[in-house]
C-alpha cells in the first residue's frame, strides 16, 4: 500500500507541472492587460507602463514562467498585484474555510443522499422511491443562489420576527462559528445531495439483481444486513467515485455560495482575481485547487480498496 | 387624582433616572457596515475606488477636504494662499498633530507624501491629479509652497481628493510593501485587522487631534451578493448597507426599523458614440439618437427613481454645472433627424454596454435598444467582463472597434474640470485619456484650457458654461442619467455621512 502511494504521489508532480503551466499560459490568454486592472480605469498610459514594468509583465513569457517556478520551488507563490500583500497566507487561510464548508456540505449530502438512495432502491417505483427522486431532483435543480437568500430570508430574518428573538437563529452571512457553517452548508449541499441520491439508487438496484443478493436471501438473512452489509457495500464504489468528484468540484466551484454567504473560500477569492488579472493570485488558487483534486483522487482509489477487497494495490 | 407631592416624587425619580443614564459611561459602540465591495490596498496612494477611500478615509486625513455641498473644509490645513503670480500656494499646516506611530505632522511629512504621489515607482493612481506641481518647497514646520507652470485652478480641490491622503513619513520610508501592511495615518480611526474578501476592523484611535469619534469601532464587512447584503440589515446584523438594490429601496423604507439614504451622486452614466466613425460623425444623428431615448422613463422604471436624468453633461452637484434644455423624449424628431442626415436604417449597428458595474446597466442598455427599434433603427447589444470591456473601449483610434458604448463618470474632486476635461478634451484621446469616443471641438478645448489654468471662480464658471453648451449641441453622448446612492441605515444610526463622491463618513456616527 505505501510504495503505491508514494508512485501515487511520484506521478503526480508532472501533473502539477503540467497544471502550472497551463494555467500560466491560460491566464496570460484572458484579454485584458492586468495593468489597466491594477492601475485602475483612470490610469495614465504612464503609469500602466510602469505598472507592466513593475510586475515584471513586459518580459518574456518563458522568463516569467522559469522565474515563477523557481520560486515556487522555494514555497514562495508571490505577492499579489492588486493588495501586494503575499498570496501564500491569504490561499491557505482560504483553503482552511473552503475545506471546512466543502467537508461539512458533503457529510450532509453523504448522508442525506445516500439515506434517500438506499429507501428509493429498496422500494423500487413506491411512493417512497418517488418521493426520495422528487427531493434529489429538486436539490439538483434549486438554483444555490435562491436558495441560499431563501435560507437567509427565513432563518434570519422571518422566523426570528415571527418569533419575537432579537438575534437572528443563523447569522446571515459570514464565518467564524459553527452556526455560520449551517446556511452556506446546507445550501451547497443541496446539489451533491440529489447526484448521490440517484447514484446510490441506480447502483443499489444494480447490485440487488445479482444472484448472491437472492442467495443471501435464500439463506435467511435479514433485509436489513442484506441492504446495508451486501448490497450498500458492493454498491459503494460508484458512490464514493460521485462523492470524490463533488468533493472537488466543491474546492474551487462553490464561488456562488460563497457569495451569498460571504464565505471566504477559494472560490470566490479565484474569480475576484481572474476579473483583476492578479495573475499570482489565479495562479496560487489553481495549484492549490489542482492540489487537493489530485489528493483526493488517491483517497478515493484507496476507499475503493477499502470496501471492495477484490480491489488491491500492489 | 394624583396629589403633587407624589407628582414632585415622580418627576425627580424621573430626573434621577435620566441623571443616572447620562452617567453610566456608555456601552462599547461598533458600527456593522456591509459593502459590495472589498478595499484594493490598504496604500491610500495606490488604490483607485470609492469603496477603498470610504474605508481608508477613517484612517487617512487629507489637507483638504470637500463639504457634502463642495466646500472646501481645512483639515490638515489651516491656511491657503494663492501668490499674485497665480502659481505659487502657500499652504499652512495644522500644528500639533501626530500620526498614529507618534511621528510628528509637519511640512517635511506632506513633502514626503506628494513626492511619493508624484513618484511613478509608487504607482500613486491620481499623480495626474497634482501633476502640474513643479516645485515643493517647506518654508518651515508648518508652511509649505508649492508652484506650477501655470496658473492651476482646481489645486485645492485635486488636494482634496482621498488619494491625497497623508501617510507617516517613517512608514513611507520603508518602502512600498511596507506601506501596504502598515497604514498609519492621522485620522480618528486606526487599522485591528483586515481579512481580505471579508472584513476591516477599525478602533477609535487615541490621540486623533479632532473631535474623539462616539464610535469605539467600525466593521466593514464585503458582501458581494446584493440580495444578501439587504437582508443583513433587514436582520439588524448590519447598521448601514452601501447601494441597496434601486427596485427595494421603497419597501425598505417604509419599514419602521430602518431609512433609506437617497444621497445625490456624481457619477453621470452615458452611451458615447465614436464620432470618427460614420454615420456618427453627423451631429444630426447623434442628436436623433437622444431624443429617441426616453431617459426619464428609465429613471422612473428602472432605477424606481434612485437617479436624476441628465441635463448637463455631469451632475448638478459638481462645480461649474450649467443646466442645458434637456433632449426631451421626441420619437417623430428623432426620426425626421435621422431621414433628413441620410441614416441608413437597413444596418444593425453595435452598443457595448458592461453589466454589473452600475445600477441596472445591462436593462438600461436593453431599454435604449428598444427605444431605437422604435425609430426603425435596429441595435444588437454586446456585453463583456469588466476588466475585459474596460481594455477594449481603451484602444487606440486605429484598433479602436466601438460605435457605440456605455460608462460612466465619477467626479471625486466635485469640479469640472475632472468632470469634463478627461472626457471632451481632444487631448484626451485614448489610450491618453477618457475621451474614447474621440470627440474634437477646438472650441470646447479652448473653454476647458481656460478653466483649467485659471484661479478665478468667476472665469472658471463662464468657460465651463460655454463648453457645456457646446457639448451639449454636440451631442457626443447620449446623456442618460446620474446615479442617486441608495444607502439602507437602521433607524438607530445617527450622524453617519454619505458623501456625493460616494465615500461615507462614520467620523461622528453614533448608535442610540
Amino acid at each position: 500500500m505505501l510504495p503505491y502511494i508514494a508512485r501515487r504521489l511520484l506521478y503526480a508532480i508532472p501533473t502539477l507541472i503540467g497544471v502550472t503551466f497551463v494555467v500560466f499560459i491560460s491566464v496570460r490568454l484572458i484579454p485584458g492587460d492586468p495593468a489597466v486592472a491594477i492601475a485602475g480605469e483612470r490610469a495614465t498610459p504612464q503609469l500602466i507602463e510602469q505598472v507592466r514594468q513593475e510586475l515584471g509583465l513586459d518580459e518574456p513569457l518563458l522568463t516569467q514562467y522559469g522565474r515563477f517556478l523557481v520560486r515556487l520551488v522555494q514555497g514562495d507563490l508571490g505577492t499579489s498585484l492588486r493588495t501586494r500583500l503575499p498570496v501564500a497566507p491569504e490561499v491557505w487561510r482560504r483553503l482552511g474555510q473552503t475545506l471546512l464548508l466543502a467537508s461539512a456540505s458533503l457529510l450532509l449530502a453523504s448522508a442525506v443522499g445516500m439515506f434517500l438512495g438506499i429507501v428509493s432502491a429498496t422500494r423500487p417505483y413506491s411512493l417512497w422511491d418517488n418521493a426520495g427522486m422528487v427531493v434529489a431532483l429538486l436539490g439538483v435543480s434549486t438554483p444555490v443562489f435562491w436558495l441560499g437568500l431563501m435560507l437567509i430570508l427565513f432563518f434570519s430574518v422571518e422566523l426570528p420576527k415571527t418569533l419575537g428573538l432579537s438575534q437572528p437563529i443563523f447569522p446571515p452571512t459570514g464565518s467564524g462559528t459553527w452556526r455560520h457553517l449551517v446556511m452556506p452548508a446546507v445550501t451547497l449541499a443541496a446539489y451533491s445531495t440529489g447526484i448521490i441520491a440517484r447514484m446510490t439508487r441506480s447502483a443499489m438496484l444494480d447490485v440487488v439483481g445479482h444472484d448472491y443478493i437472492r442467495t443471501a436471501r435464500a439463506k435467511g438473512l435479514s433485509e436489513r444486513v442484506i441492504t446495508y452489509r451486501h448490497a450498500l457495500r458492493n454498491a459503494l464504489v460508484p458512490v464514493i467515485t460521485v462523492q470524490g468528484l463533488q468533493f472537488g468540484t466543491l474546492l474551487g466551484g462553490a464561488v456562488l455560495t460563497e457569495s451569498v454567504f460571504a464565505w471566504p473560500g477559494l472560490g470566490r477569492y479565484l474569480v475576484d482575481a481572474i476579473f483583476l488579472r492578479d495573475y499570482p493570485v489565479v495562479q496560487a488558487a489553481i495549484l492549490v485547487i489542482a492540489i487537493g483534486f489530485i489528493l483526493i483522487n488517491l483517497i478515493v482509489d484507496l476507499l475503493y480498496g477499502l470496501v471492495d477487497p477484490r480491489i488491491r494495490y500492489g | 387624582m394624583v396629589g403633587k407631592g407624589r407628582l414632585l416624587v415622580l418627576a425627580l425619580a424621573l430626573a434621577a433616572m435620566m441623571f443616572g443614564l447620562a452617567q453610566l459611561p456608555a456601552a462599547a459602540q461598533t458600527l456593522t457596515v456591509v459593502q459590495g465591495t472589498d478595499i484594493e490596498s490598504l496604500d491610500v496612494h495606490v488604490v483607485t475606488s470609492s469603496p477603498s477611500y470610504a474605508v481608508l478615509d477613517h484612517i487617512y486625513d487629507t489637507l483638504f477636504e470637500l463639504s457634502p455641498e463642495g466646500e472646501i473644509i481645512y483639515v490638515l490645513a489651516t491656511g491657503f494662499e494663492v501668490g499674485p503670480d497665480g502659481r505659487t500656494y502657500t499652504i499652512k499646516l495644522r500644528e500639533g498633530v501626530s500620526f498614529a506611530d507618534g511621528t510628528p505632522f509637519n511640512a517635511a511629512a506632506v513633502k514626503a507624501n506628494l513626492e511619493r504621489i508624484l513618484d511613478p515607482a509608487s504607482r500613486a493612481a491620481y499623480a495626474n491629479l497634482i501633476s502640474p506641481i513643479r516645485e515643493i518647497n517647506v518654508l518651515d514646520d508648518y508652511t509649505l509652497e508649492l508652484k506650477s507652470d501655470e496658473p492651476f485652478g482646481p489645486i485645492q480641490v485635486h488636494l482634496a481628493h482621498s488619494g491625497m491622503g497623508m501617510i507617516s513619513p517613517a512608514v513611507l520610508a520603508r518602502g512600498n510593501e511596507y506601506v501596504a501592511q502598515n497604514p498609519v495615518g492621522t485620522g480618528p480611526f486606526e487599522l485591528v485587522e483586515w481579512r481580505q474578501g471579508e472584513r476591516i476592523v477599525l478602533r477609535k484611535r487615541d490621540g486623533y487631534w479632532g473631535e474623539p469619534a462616539k464610535l469605539d469601532e467600525i466593521v466593514f464587512r464585503v458582501i458581494v451578493d446584493d440580495g444578501a447584503r439587504l437582508l443583513e440589515l433587514e436582520a439588524g446584523t448590519a447598521d448601514v448597507a452601501i447601494r441597496i438594490p434601486p427596485t427595494e429601496w421603497q419597501r425598505v423604507d417604509a419599514d419602521p426599523n430602518m431609512k433609506v439614504d437617497r444621497t445625490t451622486g456624481l457619477r453621470t452614466i452615458y452611451i458615447y458614440f465614436n464620432v470618427t466613425k460614420p454615420p456618427f460623425d453627423d451631429v444630426r444623428v447623434r442628436q436623433a439618437f437622444n431624443y429617441a431615448v426616453n431617459n426619464e422613463a428609465i429613471v422612473t422604471a428602472l432605477l424606481a427613481g434612485a437617479g436624476r436624468a441628465s441635463d448637463a453633461p455631469m451632475a448638478p452637484a459638481v462645480f461649474g454645472y450649467s443646466r442645458q434644455t434637456p433632449y426631451t423624449y421626441n420619437p417623430n424628431l428623432a426620426r425626421q433627424l435621422l431621414e433628413e442626415a441620410g441614416f441608413d436604417f437597413s444596418r444593425t449597428y453595435v452598443i457595448h454596454h458592461p453589466t454589473g458595474r452600475y445600477n441596472q446597466d445591462a436593462l438600461i442598455a436593453a431599454a435604449v435598444q428598444q427605444s431605437l427599434r422604435a425609430i426603425g433603427v435596429q441595435t444588437e447589444l454586446r456585453t463583456m467582463e469588466w476588466t475585459t470591456y474596460l481594455d477594449f473601449v481603451r484602444r487606440p483610434q486605429d484598433q479602436n472597434e466601438v460605435e457605440i458604448a456605455m460608462l460612466g463618470w465619477g467626479v471625486a474632486t466635485m469640479d469640472a474640470d475632472y468632470a469634463l476635461v478627461e472626457m471632451f478634451h481632444s487631448q484626451q484621446h485614448p489610450p491618453a485619456g477618457f475621451n474614447l469616443g474621440f470627440y474634437s471641438n477646438p472650441a470646447v478645448d479652448a473653454a476647458l484650457d481656460r478653466g483649467r489654468f485659471n484661479a478665478d471662480p468667476a472665469v472658471r464658471l463662464a468657460a465651463y458654461a460655454e463648453a457645456q453648451q457646446l457639448i451639449w449641441q454636440d451631442a457626443p453622448w447620449i446623456f442618460l442619467h446620474s446615479e442617486l446612492q441608495l444607502t439602507g441605515l437602521r433607524e438607530n444610526v445617527h450622524g453617519f455621512i454619505v458623501h456625493p463622491t460616494e465615500r461615507y463618513k462614520a467620523h461622528e456616527a453614533w448608535k442610540d
